[in-house]
């Protein structure tokens, strides 16, 4: 299985712009139409692309759809976008799967249908609005941060072997004399649930858990360079 | 006399006192906005409601003096009160003189102030004979002792009441409404009990001992069309019993005619009934919200289930989707939010008003937009952009905050592809699970924590994570240990909710986060 290499089914409104911001972070994208516009645009863009009926599962298998990492379900038709997700599910059981869903109801349908994860259109954007709400300046501070406009940004970090952090107890250690600050992580030992910092739950530090830290891009790298060493500077 | 009174004039249009104290008489009595207008017209009520208890109490039993007092003084002496205030502020002598003396001025004519006198005093007695005025008027009349019959009058201070509940003026509204159906059917029904006591007059009038005049004849007619039928004026001729045959399917056939017209005139006007509660209702409270557009965002904003959203309403265009709001429980109403006078009808002067455009065209958030900023810069609008094209379009309009669903789904998509363990974290953080909930306290000016250092404030200890300090419209991230708190600094702070509130219990009554 090649690593980072992306089948994206649909070139519509969202496909587009998620093709486009995979092929800049170098990414292997493959897209996948059946609408010949979409296909067209597709093309003069650059990318790699398949035009086949989405809808039949002969031609589906024809793409070795098992050699690609993810795919990624996005079409403009809503009921094409489950049919698609239903038929890769069904032709490969191990596929990670992700998909759109424009409201609740075929959020259910996708889950139903075996999507891996579903991303609603309007959730994140509903919730603004309680946030705008109730707490502007965090609301505004925080979209800076995932879209990364202040520079401060979210960054995953891999806790490498014989780092300094390992063994260690997460509470023991203050961040923020390193300029970052850590937001949570992947605990290996228990289970793979993502943890807050804040849930209060004691954490051990060990190699090959997933930090989330949160800081400048300097900091970042810096810090994610030091904790390759074993020792402390 | 005439300097006299022009200078007199002239002092109260100067009188800043004057003037004040007219603006306040007229918002007691009108401003529905006021704060101590429902406590004047709880009193009034009291009043008479108080007054009409002792009337009916003094038909049987003697009633001591100091309720006695208590009607004729206090009660009178209020309504009476009330009665020149209205007189009052219904216009202003004062002015109308000045100005007429300045533009008489200006023209270099002679003026004359008996002539603007007579003019405004006209005004008045304008007013004087309003019915509102004369039931106003009448109320206080029992008051005047000698007049003893004059107690019946009390019952006008029911009608006072009138004034003090809408749903009368509607019920009028409806009945003007249907004027032509209702005056037709008033014509045949004066006409066949006219006829038919005329008939039974001619008819039986000699033979009946009951029927001695024509009036006799019509009350006979008139008993008998309502289908009451006392039956002291009965008929005995057969011709004089067909007559009754007849008046009496006229008159059951009259009256289903007048109860449909009414019932459907009511039935016509319902949804713009409701809708006018519905308005009156949110101008009450101090702020609210208006939803415009029942599609997928909105029942998404819905589906959050997060703390009270306070006072609200939907409006849509489309009935259908109206429909569905109102029966999932929510308060909906059809109305076009993109005209004028639709969103004129919300107080923007007294009310916060935070709009959400939450429509699936582009075209119709911005016309929302533009129309609620017309009205007033006051009104907040938070809308939904779908084409990315529109961003500055939509700033240009005047909103205050934009929400970009295909921006925000793609980016999410985007990071749940190539970073997919970060992804679970911004998901709860941006969806405010409760224990990534990110909030922000407020420091005011005689706040304990003003002047401690960050370092001393262990966050750690309350398994809160602070992230940084947003001051002077700027944002310090991560700020060294000895850092000092200032006034009116926003700290940003990452926690469970329960941590929040506890840290904010802490310093109560020194800390405190906005909403």
């Amino acid at each position: 299985m090649l690593k980072d290499s992306i089948a994206i089914f649909g070139y519509g409104n969202h496909g587009k712009f998620i093709a486009n911001g995979l092929l800049t972070d170098s990414f292997n994208v493959t897209v996948i139409e059946s609408d010949e516009i979409f296909f067209k645009n597709a093309q003069n863009d650059g990318f790699k692309t398949v035009f086949i009926d989405v809808t039949k599962d002969s031609e589906l298998k024809k793409i070795e759809l098992d050699t690609f990492s993810k795919l990624v379900c996005v079409m403009d038709d809503e009921h094409l976008n489950v049919f698609v997700t239903l038929s890769l599910r069904s032709l490969f059981k191990d596929a990670y799967i992700l998909s759109i869903s424009d409201s609740l109801n075929v959020t259910r349908k996708l889950q139903m249908a075996g999507a891996n994860k579903v991303i609603d259109l309007y959730e994140v954007s509903a919730n603004k609005i309680y946030n705008i709400l109730e707490k502007p300046i965090a609301t505004k501070l925080l979209e800076d941060f995932v879209s990364n406009k202040s520079g401060i940004s979210f960054r995953e970090m891999l806790i490498p072997n014989e780092s300094f952090l390992d063994g260690k107890m997460a509470e023991k250690i203050d961040f923020s004399s390193y300029g970052v600050l850590l937001v949570g992580m992947i605990d290996k030992e228990l289970g793979n649930a993502f943890l807050f910092i804040t849930a209060g739950i004691s954490h051990k530090l060990d190699s090959g858990d997933i930090i989330v830290c949160l800081g400048e891009k300097i900091d970042l790298d810096k810090f994610e360079e030091l904790i390759k060493s074993k020792e402390d500077i | 006399m005439r300097d006299l009174l022009l200078s007199f004039a002239l002092y109260l249009h100067r009188s800043k006192r004057y003037k004040s104290a007219k603006i306040f008489a007229k918002d007691i009595l009108f401003n529905e906005n006021n704060s101590y207008k429902r406590y004047f017209d709880i009193t009034i009520i009291f009043l008479v409601i108080s007054s009409v208890f002792i009337l009916i109490y003094e038909v049987k039993n003697p009633v001591p003096l100091w309720l006695d007092n208590y009607d004729i003084y206090v009660v009178s002496f209020i309504f009476t009160i009330e009665y020149f205030l209205r007189l009052w502020v219904h216009n202003d002598i004062s002015e109308i003189i000045i100005k007429e003396y300045n533009d008489t001025k200006f023209l270099g004519k002679e003026f004359n102030i008996y002539c603007v006198l007579k003019k405004s005093l006209l005004e008045k007695l304008k007013y004087m004979v309003t019915p509102s005025a004369i039931v106003d008027l009448l109320a206080i009349l029992p008051a005047y002792r000698p007049l003893r019959i004059l107690r019946v009058f009390i019952l006008f201070r029911v009608f006072k009441l009138l004034r003090y509940t809408k749903s009368i003026n509607q019920f009028v509204d409806v009945i003007v409404n249907k004027k032509f159906e209702l005056l037709t059917l008033l014509f045949l029904l004066l006409f066949i009990v006219f006829a038919s006591g005329v008939a039974i007059y001619i008819l039986e009038a000699d033979e009946n001992s009951n029927i001695n005049s024509l009036f006799d004849g019509i009350y006979w007619a008139i008993v008998t069309i309502s289908t009451v039928g006392y039956g002291d004026i009965a008929p005995i001729t057969g011709v004089g019993r067909a007559i009754s045959i007849l008046i009496i399917v006229s008159g059951i056939a009259m009256i289903s005619f007048v109860t449909s017209i009414i019932v459907s005139a009511f039935s016509e006007r319902l949804d713009e009934l409701k809708e006018d509660r519905i308005v009156e209702q949110m101008n009450k409270s101090k702020s609210f919200m208006i939803i415009c557009g029942y599609g997928q965002m909105t029942k998404m904003f819905f589906r959050q289930k997060r703390k009270n959203i306070g006072k609200y309403v939907i409006m849509d265009n489309d009935s259908s989707r109206v429909e569905a709001a109102q029966k999932n429980g929510y308060i909906a109403i059809k109305e076009d939010a993109s005209s004028y006078k639709t969103l004129s009808r919300f107080d923007a002067k007294y009310c916060d008003i935070t709009i959400l455009c939450l429509t699936s065209s582009d075209v119709e958030n911005i016309y929302i937009t533009l129309n609620a900023k017309s009205i007033s810069r006051n009104i907040k609008v938070i809308t939904r952009v779908n084409d990315t094209e529109n961003i500055d379009k939509f700033k240009h309009a005047g909103a205050n905050e934009l929400l970009l669903p295909n921006v925000v789904a793609n980016s999410m998509i985007y990071i749940a592809i190539t970073q997919p363990t970060m992804y679970k974290a911004i998901h709860a953080i941006l969806t405010g699970k409760s224990i990534a909930n990110i909030d922000e306290i407020h420091v005011h000016n005689s706040h304990a924590i003003v002047g401690r250092e960050i370092g001393e404030l262990d966050f750690s200890v309350h398994k809160l994570l602070f992230l940084g300090i947003s001051r002077d419209g700027k944002f310090i991230f991560n700020p060294s240990k000895n850092t000092k708190i200032e006034s009116y600094d926003i700290l940003l702070v990452m926690g469970r909710k329960i941590s929040l509130e506890y840290f904010k219990e802490l310093h109560e009554g020194d800390i405190y986060v906005k909403r």
